[in-house]
C-alpha cells in the first residue's frame, strides 16, 4: 500500500495546482460512478464516452510528439485522424466501396502505413523550412484530403459515409462498449509507456534541443532534419491508429468529422494539458471531451431549446475563446512537464550525490525518493 | 447567360475577376508576415467579417439612397464596402492591441496559434450575429455587357469591371503609399528590420496600427468582391484561407509586390482548372481547383521556397 500512496504523492499531487486539479477530475469521476449506480447514466453511455476520451486522448498524445516534443505546426490532425477511420472502414466493413470485408488488424495496418506515407509526402517539402510553412501546408492538406474523400464516392461513399464496421474482439466475453473501452485503454498505456521511453531517449533530447533552439542542435552536428521528420511520422501514425479505432468504436464514419474544427479541439488539450507533457495530453483530451458532450448534452435540455440558442457558434466562440486565454495567460498548460523526462535512475542518483541543484525538482512537494515518476 | 460552348476568354476574365479578390486578400496577409512577423490565420475570417459589415450597412445606407447607381452599381453598395473595409480595419487593430500585443512577448509560434482562436473567435461571432445562412448583398442582377459579348463572345457584367477596377485602384494607392509616403518608407523599413527602424527614430508601434488598418481595409475589400461575385456566407473566409496562403507563399513570404503576383497567378490558375481538366493537362476538374492551388504552393516550397519575389528562406 505504502507504494501506491508514494507513487500518488509522487506523480498525481506533486503541488497545489496538480492536487485541485486531480480532485477534481477525481471528484467528476466518483460522480459520474455514482451516477451509474444512481441510474441516471447508462453505463453503456458512460463506457462509449470513456473510449472517446481514450480516441481524445491518442490524438492529444499523437499531437504531443509533434508540437510539444518537436514545435512542429501541424493542423491537419483531422486529416491523419480520417485517414486511420477510413483505412479501417473501407477495409474492414463488408458494405463499403471496396467490399473487402478484411479483418480489423488489415485496417489498422492500412492506417499505419497509408499516414506515414502521407506524412513523408508532406514533411519533404515543409520540415526544412521555418515552422510556420508546416502549419500553412498541413491545413491545406487537411482540406485536400477531405476534398477527395467527399468527391472520389466510387472509393469512398462520399458524404453519405461507410457503415457496417464490425466490433474489434467481438470474441471477448464482455459487451461490444467494455470491449471497445478496454482496448483503447491498452492503446493508450502502450503508446504512453512507449512515448515515455522514446522522450528520455538521446532521441527525446534531441527534440527537446531542436524544439528550443534548432541552430544549436545542428551546431551540435544533428541532421534536424530527419529528427523532425521522424517525430511527425511517429505523431501521424498514433493520430491515424486512433481514427482507427474511432471507426470501430463509431461503427460508422463520414467526413463531417474531418472539418478543422476537429483539429482544433486537439490542439486545445494539448496546450491545455500542457505542451509537451503527456499526462498533460491525456487530461486535456478529458476536458475537451467533456467539453463537446457536455455542450452536446445542453442541447436536449428543454429550458435551452426553448431560448431558441443554437449551440454551435457557441461552442465556436468558446473554443477559440479559449485557445486565446491560454496563449495569452497560461503557455504553460495545467499540468507542464517536469522531472518526468528525466530518467528515475539520474535523478535519484543527482539527489543522493547532493551535488547539482537539481532544477527539475517537484515545486512545493516534499516527495520522496523511490517510486517512478511518470 | 453563359454560351454553351464555353470559350477559354471566359475562363481568363473569370481568373482576372478571382485573382483580383486573392489579391486584395493576398497583400493584407503578406503585409502582417513582413511588419507583424506571423502567419495569421484569422486573415480569412477578417474577410468575412468585413464582407458582413458591408452587409449589415446596407440596412440603413439602401433606405438612405434609393437605388441611384454609377458604373452600374447602386451607389449604397459602394458606401457599404466603404464602411465594411472601415470595420474590418478597426476590428484589426483592437485585436492587435487586445491580444496579439499582449503575447508579443512569445514567438511568432504562440502568435499564430492565438490567431486560430481569433478565426474562430470571428467566425462565431458572425454565426451568431447574422446566422449560419448564405446572404447576398441584393445588388440588382444585371447581365452581360453587350458589346463585349458580341466582340469576344464572352461574358462579364458591370460589377465583374468594377470588382476588377476598384481592385487597381486599391493596389495603385497601395504602391504610391509604399513608394511616395512618409508612412510608406517607414512600412518599408519597419518590414525590412523592425530594431534597426526603431533604433533610426521611427514609431514602429505606429507603422504597425497603419499595417492592420491597411490589412484589414484589403482583406473586407476582397471579402465584400468575394461576396458580391458569390454569396456572403460564415465559412467564406476560412474557405479561401488555402489559396490566399498559396498566393502568399508563390509570392515570397512578406513581399507586398510578390503577393500581388502570387495572387495574380493563383487565382487565375484556380479558376483555369477546368478548361486545363478539358484540354487535359490536369486529370481533376474544379472541385479539386483548391488541391491545385495547394500542390503549386507545395512544389515551390520544394523548388524555391522564398517564392518568385522573395529574398531569403
Amino acid at each position: 500500500m505504502s507504494a501506491v500512496s508514494s507513487w500518488v504523492s509522487e506523480t498525481l499531487v506533486r503541488d497545489a495546482t496538480e492536487r485541485r486539479i486531480f480532485a477534481v477530475l477525481g471528484l467528476i469521476t466518483v460522480l459520474l460512478v455514482a451516477g451509474v449506480f444512481a441510474g441516471v447514466i447508462g453505463p453503456r453511455f458512460l463506457l462509449f464516452q470513456i473510449a472517446l476520451v481514450g480516441m481524445y486522448a491518442l490524438l492529444s498524445l499523437g499531437l504531443n510528439v509533434q508540437w510539444g516534443y518537436a514545435g512542429l505546426i501541424n493542423f491537419s490532425v483531422a486529416a491523419f485522424w480520417g485517414i486511420g477511420a477510413y483505412c479501417a472502414a473501407l477495409l474492414t466493413a463488408p458494405n463499403s466501396p471496396l467490399g473487402l470485408g478484411l479483418h480489423p488488424v488489415f485496417g489498422f495496418l492500412a492506417a499505419i502505413v497509408v499516414s506515414a506515407l502521407i506524412a513523408v509526402l508532406i514533411g519533404i517539402p515543409t520540415l526544412r523550412l521555418r515552422e510556420d510553412y508546416l502549419a500553412i501546408a498541413s491545413l491545406g492538406l487537411a482540406e485536400v484530403i477531405r476534398a477527395i474523400i467527399l468527391n472520389e464516392r466510387r472509393w469512398t461513399a462520399g458524404s453519405s459515409g461507410i457503415s457496417g464496421i464490425p466490433n474489434l474482439m467481438s470474441w471477448l466475453p464482455l459487451t461490444d462498449a467494455a470491449t471497445t473501452a478496454a482496448i483503447v485503454v491498452v492503446l493508450i498505456a502502450v503508446v504512453y509507456l512507449f512515448l515515455r521511453r522514446v522522450h528520455r531517449s538521446p532521441w527525446g533530447r534531441v527534440l527537446r534541443t531542436i524544439r528550443s533552439d534548432e541552430d544549436l542542435a545542428k551546431a551540435l552536428g544533428k541532421d534536424t532534419y530527419r529528427f523532425k521528420m521522424q517525430a511527425f511520422v511517429i505523431g501521424s501514425v498514433i493520430m491515424a491508429v486512433a481514427g482507427a479505432f474511432y471507426a470501430h468504436l463509431n461503427l460508422y464514419i463520414d467526413p463531417s468529422d474531418l472539418v478543422p474544427l476537429t483539429t482544433f479541439y486537439i490542439w486545445i488539450a494539448v496546450i491545455l494539458g500542457g505542451t509537451g507533457s503527456n499526462r498533460g495530453a491525456v487530461v486535456g483530451a478529458a476536458v475537451v471531451i467533456a467539453i463537446r458532450e457536455g455542450t452536446r448534452f445542453l442541447n436536449d435540455i428543454g429550458f435551452i431549446q426553448t431560448l431558441g440558442i443554437d449551440l454551435a457558434p457557441l461552442r465556436l466562440l468558446f473554443v477559440g475563446g479559449l485557445i486565446i486565454l491560454i496563449m495569452r495567460f497560461r503557455q504553460d498548460g495545467l499540468l507542464p512537464p517536469k522531472d518526468e523526462l528525466i530518467w528515475p535512475a539520474a535523478r535519484d542518483g543527482s539527489r543522493s550525490g547532493g551535488a547539482s541543484p537539481s532544477s527539475a525538482a517537484p515545486d512545493g512537494g516534499t516527495a520522496p525518493n523511490g517510486g517512478d515518476d511518470r | 447567360m453563359i454560351p454553351l460552348q464555353i470559350s477559354p476568354f471566359q475562363y481568363v476574365a473569370n481568373g482576372v475577376v478571382f485573382s483580383s479578390i486573392i489579391v486584395l486578400a493576398a497583400i493584407g496577409l503578406s503585409l502582417v508576415y513582413s511588419i507583424a512577423d506571423f502567419a495569421n490565420f484569422a486573415h480569412g475570417d477578417l474577410m468575412t467579417v468585413g464582407a458582413f459589415s458591408a452587409l449589415f450597412s446596407v440596412g440603413f445606407f439602401r433606405p438612405m439612397l434609393g437605388d441611384a447607381g454609377v458604373f452600374g452599381l447602386p451607389l449604397w453598395f459602394f458606401l457599404a464596402l466603404a464602411f465594411g473595409m472601415g470595420t474590418a480595419a478597426v476590428i484589426s487593430v483592437i485585436t492587435d492591441r487586445v491580444i496579439y500585443q499582449p503575447v508579443k512577448g512569445s514567438d511568432s509560434i504562440g502568435l499564430l496559434i492565438s490567431s486560430i482562436g481569433v478565426a474562430l473567435v470571428y467566425r462565431a461571432l458572425v454565426f451568431l450575429s447574422f446566422g449560419t445562412e448564405a446572404e447576398r448583398y441584393g445588388v440588382p442582377r444585371q447581365g452581360p455587357i453587350p458589346w463585349v459579348r458580341e466582340s469576344l463572345g464572352i461574358a462579364v457584367t458591370p460589377r465583374n469591371l468594377v470588382v476588377v477596377t476598384l481592385t487597381v485602384v486599391l493596389v495603385a494607392a497601395l504602391h504610391l503609399t509604399l513608394t511616395r509616403t512618409t508612412l510608406g518608407r517607414k512600412m518599408r523599413a519597419t518590414a525590412d528590420n523592425a530594431d534597426l527602424a526603431r533604433i533610426s527614430g521611427i514609431r514602429t508601434s505606429e507603422v504597425i496600427i497603419a499595417m492592420w488598418l491597411i490589412g484589414g481595409a484589403l482583406a473586407a475589400a476582397g471579402g465584400v468582391f468575394l461576396g458580391l461575385e458569390e454569396l456572403v456566407r460564415p465559412r467564406m473566409g476560412f474557405d479561401i484561407l488555402l489559396i490566399v496562403f498559396a498566393a502568399v507563399i508563390l509570392g515570397g513570404i512578406g513581399s507586398v509586390y510578390g503577393a500581388m503576383l502570387g495572387g495574380l497567378v493563383i487565382g487565375m490558375v484556380h479558376e483555369l482548372v477546368p478548361l486545363f481538366n478539358q484540354w487535359g493537362v490536369i486529370p481533376v476538374g474544379s472541385r479539386y481547383a483548391a488541391a491545385v492551388a495547394f500542390v503549386i504552393m507545395v512544389a515551390i516550397l520544394l523548388v524555391r521556397p522564398s517564392g518568385i519575389a522573395g529574398d531569403s528562406g
